[in-house]
Parts: structure tokens; C-alpha cells; sequence
């Protein structure tokens, strides 16, 4: 088999084994799926007025304008999740037996990465059954929702990519976990949970400029919309920014990892 | 040996109790006085949450009906109550931890009885639930945050602690049952529900149906009302507090009454 | 009375599994009882039974003259506990774990104090008591397990595989302790799956096999029960077949093991030297000469088929890396 075959089938299993991992422990699943589903119940129920607000966007509901936020934050919790995983192989030393395995270096984050990958796939699956479920509608239809997913995986990815450089760079999962309130503080500067025209300032103007922002808008317009090009190529655009930055990162944290033998 | 006698009949007192609940809850802090850096999140999440909550959601205010003027105002009970579910909450892991660890049986083979034990643990919550409140209030202030007056202030405080103990009491429930730390999320979502399904968000009258109807029968709605009262009117009335104080024992008789029937049912 | 009284004990846990399948015991005030059994075999739930901290299914333990169930409050009181593996708690010092467990037991104040300094010394820890434990070493570990459970100058003391995965130095320092304590009046039940730390400590041993005790009685008596001390013989080559004359003289000859000559003594270990004796006379050179006493292994091997070593050397490293 050629290298490439070889490091892709590595990506492959270490993928299968991050979802696995994810799956069987509580504390990494709970916050990439019930921690956003309780939270998008209660934020539905508590501000679900707010449709009625002036300069509110046309939708049918508000769970329709909220699932797009929902999915993005699992997808950083994801990426969260993913990083503190990684922070814990490299503290049993698990990694270092990949390290010694005659392959691509890389292909150990890259691994990770498709697992994040995955797992943001099933969030998407997750909250758009929830949303047709509790009566939302999914205005781009079927090539919309798997547009959505498409996007929502991504954007895992690239979330996964920044877990992953603070893991590679701190090595432990204590600071990966570090991490938890500024996703927070990034998703409350974004209209992830509210459009950014009716958000405090200075929130709002944040929120505007907030790459965060265009990717919400991007998955937020296959639901509450419909299909529109200019929309997805935005999120895309964001995704490519917040991805490109944090795998170069996480290269940097690689190569900084395996010359100084830590 | 010498001694012996005297100290096989030696008889438990109150003293004894006290000294027991002070070394456990001084045992507690060390998780955090001792292990850098450790506090710095469950201080940080109720006020990036409050703050957060107050900058996307402040809007809302704008709606007719709405009792507040400001928002700020408005969510900072709900922050507070936060920060104290999820430092109880966080009693529970450890208490998970310790059962796995093997340290849970030391204290399980000694004499000392029982409600002690869980006294301990609980009254450690409640006093560290303190810290991220009192980081809260002080952010709260500075951003906005009408004064409560010191009665409200007080009473603030009170049910912070209050939920504190409560949110040890579940914890201690799930951890006596599951043993091990993977039921942390069991722990932290009860709290978050039982909190968030109130009049968290936005006053009763505007709550969407289902919502509604749970915030109303929610013993911890009449919580949330008692603190808020004293942060968006500037004065406590009985009739707000005394259903605030009313669910916060019923929940703390139900929740203890359940850890202790843990605590008692180990050996099973 | 008895320190110890246990009949019909019985644990099934889920599934019906059946940890501890009808144990009968019975340990003296002022003995050390050794409960000797590999891995899974139910020591450690016999022992959380003793302690209070499980449940019996079925039959009775009475400990220090109170019942496990009925009377847990008083067994408690009566009872030091220093449990497998040292569940310590790395962030506290020596020292305030010693306070904390005076306290637990009812000591306030001075006193409390007094004692746990005297401990500390004992054990060799008064240098390392204002450390944290997470610095200590595997061995420092233990020895602050076993002061923590004399804080109260327990009637009854029970210490759950208290040398495992220590080195041979720090399982000695216990040892000695162990027995000092024992000398003071101390009654002690010890589990433990090493052969030499039954035969070294203990006054009576109980071999205990998937739930069940299959022996019980002093060392040498379940020694001396599977077998006589037997001679391997090292000889020159071609002197094997005389020399097995010789000694079938002395009591049945064994099957040979690397070439030695192998034969039990019928008189026991006296007859070594008539042995000697006899070859010599015979002019039979002898290049070595080993006396072999029965082990608890045999005693093992003899009532379970099985032998009790195998999982013995499992260090628990893990639990001192922390």
C-alpha cells in the first residue's frame, strides 16, 4: 500500500476511536449534545418572545432562528472535547506509541480532526431532528439540511483544530478544559443565540465582525431561508479562516512537541 | 496500652460533630486553594454567563410586560444561583471521586455518624459557593446592577448558600448511586434544569407555553423571585421572600432526606 | 470473647455472583490472622463485611463482641481499617490527615494533637508530617495508612493487603510494626496473597479459594499437613543409582528434579545429618544439599489444585506515579 492509502487508513481508525472514546464516556458526550439541547430548550422557552421584537429577522419561529446556534456551539464543544481528549492520549503517553509508528506525524491530529469531524456531523443529524420535531421547518429542504450538515462538520473540524494546538502546545487536559468559558464568551459574542442588531452594545458590533458570526448566518439561512449561495460562501470563507489558522497552529504545536521530545 | 478504655468509650458530642464538619469542609478547600489555578473557571462562568446573557439577551427588556428595565438587574439572580448548582454540583464529582478512589471507605469506617459526614460535604459547598457569587456581584455592580439594598444583599447571599447545599445534596444523591465520575453530567443538568426552568430568562407572563408551565410549579421560581425582588424593585417584601424561603427548605429536606438514605444505604 | 466471630458468611453480589461463599472464622484477642488468597478469591470482601462497609447476604459477624450489622456504630469504634491500595488524599499533609482522623473518631483538641504527633514519630514520619502526600513514596504511604488507622488505639485491626507492591524494604518496616503493635495487645486481621508475610507475621493463617476458606490453622501445622520436608540431593554423575538406595532407608524417595535426587524425610528435618551420614559411609561424593520445607503454596496447591502465585507480582505502580 502506498503512504498516502496508509495514513489515510490511520486517520480513519483514529477517527473511529475518538468517536468511540466520545461516546463512551458521559463527561465528553454530555456537553457536545445535552448540554446545547437543554440549552436551546430553555433559551426557545424563556426568549422565544423576542420574534415579536422590532427588527427581529422574518422567521416561522424561534427554534427555527435558534438551531443554527446550537449546532456551532456543540461544534466548539466538540472541538473542546476533542482537544482535552488529545491533551489526555498525550498524557498516558498513548500518543507516543504513535509517535514510533512508521507514519505521518500529522496524521495523528488529522485523526482527531475526523472524529471532531464526525461528531459534528451527528450534532447536525441531532438538532435538525429536533427542530422538525418540535415544529421547525428546514426552508432549503433536503439539499439545504445536507448542506447544514456539511457546513456544521466543518466548522467542528476547524473548532477541533484549536482544541487540538492548545492541547499539542500545553499538553494537558487541565488547560484544554481551561478553554470551556471562552467558548462561551466567543459563542456570547456572536448571534449565535440572538441577531446581532438587537444584541447590547458593544456585543453587537462584535458580533458583526465576529467570523463566528458568518458561519451561524450561513447554516442560519438553509433553515430560516432557503438556499443562498452568498450565504454558504461566507460560512465557508469563515470556516477556511478559523480552520487554516488553527491546523497551521496545530502543525507549529506538532513539529514545537516532536523537536523538543516533550 | 493506656488509654485504651478511655478512648473505645469515648462518647460523640457536638464538639466532636463541629470539629468533624470543619475538618471536612477545610479538606474542600484544598481542592481549590491547593491546586493552581482551579477556582479560576468556577469563578469565571457565572460572569462570563451573566454577562454574556445581559449583552445578547438584554433586548428583551423592550418587550411589553416586561418587569425590569434593565436586564442586567433582571438575570443576575439567575447567575448567582448558577454559580452556586454548579459548585455544589462540582461537591458531587469530588465526592464520586473520592468513592472511586477508595477515600470515601475511610470515612465510612469511622464512627462518626453519618449526617456529620454529609454535613461535611455540604457545608463546604455552601461557603464555596460564596466566591464565584460574591466575583458576580462585584462585576454586577460595576456593569449596572441595581443595589438590592443590604436586606436584599443578605438575602442574596442566604439563598445562594441555600442552593449551594442543595446542589451537594443532588450531587451526593447521583454519586452514591452511579460511584463514579462519569455521572458528572447527571450531576451539573439536574442543577441546570432545575434552575433554568424557572422564570430564568424572562418573566412568567412572556415564557413560552411549555416553559410556563413548568416555571410555575418549579419550587425554584419562587427562589429566583425572592432574590430578584430585592435587585429590580430595591425592596423586599415578605410576600416575595416567604415562598422563596418555603421551597428552599421543602427542597433541602427532600434533597438531604435523599443523600442521607444514600449515605446510609453504602453498604448495600 | 473473641475478637473476631464470623459464621455462615456469605456475599452474592448482582448476577449472583457469589464473592464469599459460607466462611466460618475465629481469631483470638492478641493474635495476627492471616487471610492468604490470590486475587479475587474474596479477601477484600470478607474484609468489607468485617469493617462495616458491606452488607453480609447471609450469616454472621460478630467484631470486637458487636455485630457487623446491628451494631455497626460500635464495631467502628472498636476497629483501625488501613484499606487496600492507601486511599489517601494527595493534597493534604501527613499531619492533617492524622487530624482528621482523630477527629472522625471523637479526639479533640490536645490530646488529639499528642496523639498524632506520637504516631507520626512511631511510623518515622515526623520529618515528612507537614509534606504533602502526594510527595510521599509508596512506602511513606503505607506507614501513614497504618498510623491514621491507630488513632484511636483500635482493639482490632484490620489491614487489607497492607505490603503490595512495596519493595522489600518498606514491606519489612511494616512487618515490624505490625508485630510491634501486636506485642502491645493489638489483635490484627491481615489479608495478603504473599506467602512469606503469612509465615513471617501471622499466628494462624486461613487459605481462602473462590469465596470458601479450603484450610485454616498455625504455618507449620498446614505445613506439616501436605507434607514432610523433603532432601534434593546434588550428586556426581553415576552415583544417582546408589545413592537412591541409600536413602529410601530414610523415607519415600520423590520423582528427581534436575538431576537431583529427591526423598521425603519420614523423622522430619533431624534426620539430615543421618542422612549425610549414610551417603558418606556409602562413599558417595554429594555436591549439594538442599533442605526443603513445605510452603503455603504446597498447602495451596494441595486443597485447590492451583498454584497461589501467578498475579502476585502485579505492582500496583500506578497508585504510587500520583
Amino acid at each position: 500500500m502506498n503512504r498516502l492509502g496508509v495514513n489515510l487508513r490511520v486517520v480513519a481508525a483514529l477517527g473511529r476511536r475518538s468517536v468511540r472514546q466520545t461516546f463512551r464516556r458521559p463527561q465528553l458526550f454530555a456537553p457536545i449534545l445535552v448540554f446545547p439541547t437543554l440549552l436551546l430548550a430553555i433559551q426557545t422557552g424563556g426568549a422565544g418572545g423576542a420574534i415579536e421584537l422590532e427588527g427581529f429577522p422574518q422567521v416561522n419561529g424561534f427554534l427555527d432562528f435558534m438551531l443554527a446556534g446550537a449546532m456551532v456551539q456543540a461544534c466548539l464543544l466538540a472541538g473542546n472535547s476533542g482537544g482535552i481528549a488529545l491533551a489526555v492520549d498525550l498524557e498516558m503517553g498513548f500518543t507516543d506509541r504513535l509517535f514510533a509508528a512508521p507514519i505521518s506525524r500529522f496524521a495523528i491530529v488529522a485523526g482527531r480532526l475526523a472524529g471532531t469531524a464526525a461528531l459534528g456531523a451527528v450534532t447536525a443529524v441531532w438538532f435538525i431532528a429536533i427542530g422538525l420535531i418540535f415544529g421547525a421547518t428546514i426552508e432549503g429542504g433536503v439539499a439545504g439540511a445536507i448542506l447544514v450538515l456539511a457546513l456544521v462538520a466543518l466548522s467542528a473540524m476547524a473548532f477541533g483544530g484549536i482544541g487540538a494546538a492548545v492541547a499539542l502546545y500545553a499538553g494537558r487536559a487541565s488547560v484544554v478544559q481551561g478553554l470551556f468559558p471562552l467558548v462561551f464568551v466567543i459563542l456570547f459574542l456572536s448571534d449565535a443565540f440572538f441577531p446581532a442588531n438587537l444584541m447590547l452594545e458593544p456585543a453587537g458590533t462584535i458580533a458583526e465582525y465576529n467570523p463566528l458570526s458568518l458561519i451561524v448566518d450561513g447554516i442560519r439561512e438553509l433553515v430560516v431561508g432557503g438556499l443562498d449561495a452568498g450565504a454558504v460562501a461566507e460560512a465557508l470563507a469563515a470556516i477556511a479562516l478559523i480552520g487554516g489558522l488553527s491546523i497551521a497552529l496545530s502543525a507549529v504545536a506538532l513539529r514545537r512537541r516532536l523537536r523538543l521530545g516533550a | 496500652m493506656t488509654g485504651r478504655v478511655e478512648v473505645a468509650e469515648r462518647r460523640f458530642s457536638l464538639r466532636g460533630d463541629m470539629a468533624t464538619v470543619g475538618l471536612l469542609v477545610r479538606r474542600a478547600t484544598n481542592e481549590i486553594l491547593r491546586v493552581p489555578g482551579a477556582a479560576i473557571p468556577g469563578v469565571l462562568a457565572p460572569t462570563i454567563f451573566f454577562l454574556g446573557l445581559t449583552a445578547v439577551f438584554g433586548g428583551l427588556t423592550q418587550l411589553p410586560g416586561f418587569t425590569a428595565d434593565e436586564y442586567q438587574s433582571f438575570i443576575i439572580p439567575i447567575s448567582l444561583l448558577q454559580g452556586a448548582g454548579f459548585t455544589g454540583a462540582a461537591t458531587g464529582v469530588n465526592l464520586a471521586r473520592d468513592i472511586e478512589q477508595g477515600w470515601f471507605d475511610r470515612l465510612l469506617v469511622s464512627p462518626a455518624p453519618r449526617p456529620v459526614l454529609l454535613a461535611g460535604m455540604v457545608a463546604s459547598a455552601s461557603l464555596r459557593s460564596l466566591i464565584p457569587a460574591t466575583f458576580l456581584l462585584v462585576v454586577g455592580f460595576a456593569v449596572g446592577v441595581s443595589w438590592p439594598g443590604i436586606g436584599g444583599l443578605l438575602l442574596a447571599y442566604f439563598f445562594v448558600m441555600g442552593t449551594g447545599a442543595l446542589a451537594a445534596c443532588w450531587g451526593s444523591v447521583i454519586a452514591l448511586k452511579f460511584k463514579t465520575q462519569g455521572a458528572a453530567p447527571l450531576m451539573q443538568a439536574g442543577m441546570f434544569v432545575l434552575i433554568l426552568t424557572t422564570t430564568a430568562y424572562a418573566p412568567l407572563e412572556l415564557l413560552q407555553g411549555w416553559l410556563a408551565d413548568i416555571a410555575r410549579i418549579n419550587p425554584v421560581t419562587q427562589i429566583v423571585e425572592a432574590i430578584r425582588q430585592g435587585f429590580t424593585t430595591g425592596t423586599i417584601t415578605w410576600g416575595e421572600t416567604w415562598p422563596g424561603l418555603v421551597a428552599m427548605l421543602a427542597l433541602l429536606i427532600v434533597l438531604g432526606g435523599l443523600a442521607l438514605r444514600g449515605m446510609n444505604k453504602t453498604a448495600e | 470473647m473473641r475478637a473476631i466471630e464470623v459464621s455462615g458468611l456469605e456475599r452474592e453480589f448482582e448476577g449472583a455472583i457469589r464473592a464469599v461463599d459460607g466462611v466460618d472464622l475465629e481469631v483470638a484477642e492478641g493474635e495476627i490472622y492471616a487471610f492468604l488468597g490470590p486475587n479475587g478469591a474474596g479477601k477484600t470482601t470478607t474484609v468489607r463485611m468485617l469493617t462495616t462497609l458491606l452488607r453480609p447476604t447471609g450469616g454472621r459477624a460478630l467484631v470486637a463482641g458487636h455485630d457487623v450489622v446491628d451494631e455497626a456504630a460500635e464495631v467502628r469504634r472498636a476497629i483501625g481499617v488501613a484499606l487496600q491500595e492507601a486511599a489517601l488524599d494527595p493534597l493534604m499533609t501527613g499531619r492533617e490527615l492524622i487530624a482528621l482522623q482523630a477527629t472522625l473518631h471523637g479526639l479533640v483538641g490536645a490530646e488529639a494533637t499528642r496523639r498524632g504527633d506520637a504516631l507520626l514519630a512511631r511510623v518515622g514520619l515526623a520529618q515528612a508530617a507537614d509534606r504533602r502526600v502526594g510527595t510521599y513514596s509508596g512506602g511513606m504511604r503505607r506507614r501513614l495508612d497504618l498510623a491514621s488507622a491507630l488513632v484511636h488505639e483500635p482493639r482490632v485491626l484490620f489491614l487489607d493487603e497492607p505490603t503490595t507492591g512495596l519493595d522489600p524494604v518498606s514491606r519489612k518496616a511494616i512487618w515490624e510494626e505490625v508485630a510491634a503493635l501486636n506485642r502491645e495487645g493489638t489483635t490484627v486481621f491481615l489479608t495478603t496473597q504473599y506467602l512469606e508475610e503469612a509465615d513471617n507475621l501471622a499466628d494462624r493463617v486461613g487459605i481462602i479459594a473462590k469465596g470458601k476458606i479450603v484450610a485454616e490453622g498455625t504455618p507449620a501445622s498446614l505445613k506439616a499437613e501436605v507434607g514432610k520436608p523433603h532432601l534434593e540431593i546434588g550428586l556426581a554423575d553415576g552415583s544417582a543409582a546408589q545413592a537412591e538406595r541409600v536413602c529410601t532407608a530414610f523415607g519415600r524417595r520423590l520423582p528427581e528434579k534436575e538431576g537431583k535426587v529427591l526423598v521425603e524425610l519420614e523423622g522430619g528435618a533431624a534426620e539430615v545429618a543421618k542422612v549425610v551420614r549414610a551417603l558418606d559411609d556409602a562413599g558417595i561424593a554429594v555436591e549439594s544439599l538442599d533442605l526443603v520445607e513445605p510452603t503455603l503454596d504446597d498447602v495451596f496447591v494441595a486443597k485447590t489444585g492451583e498454584h497461589l502465585e501467578g498475579d502476585i507480582e502485579q505492582a500496583p505502580a500506578a497508585a504510587e506515579a500520583g
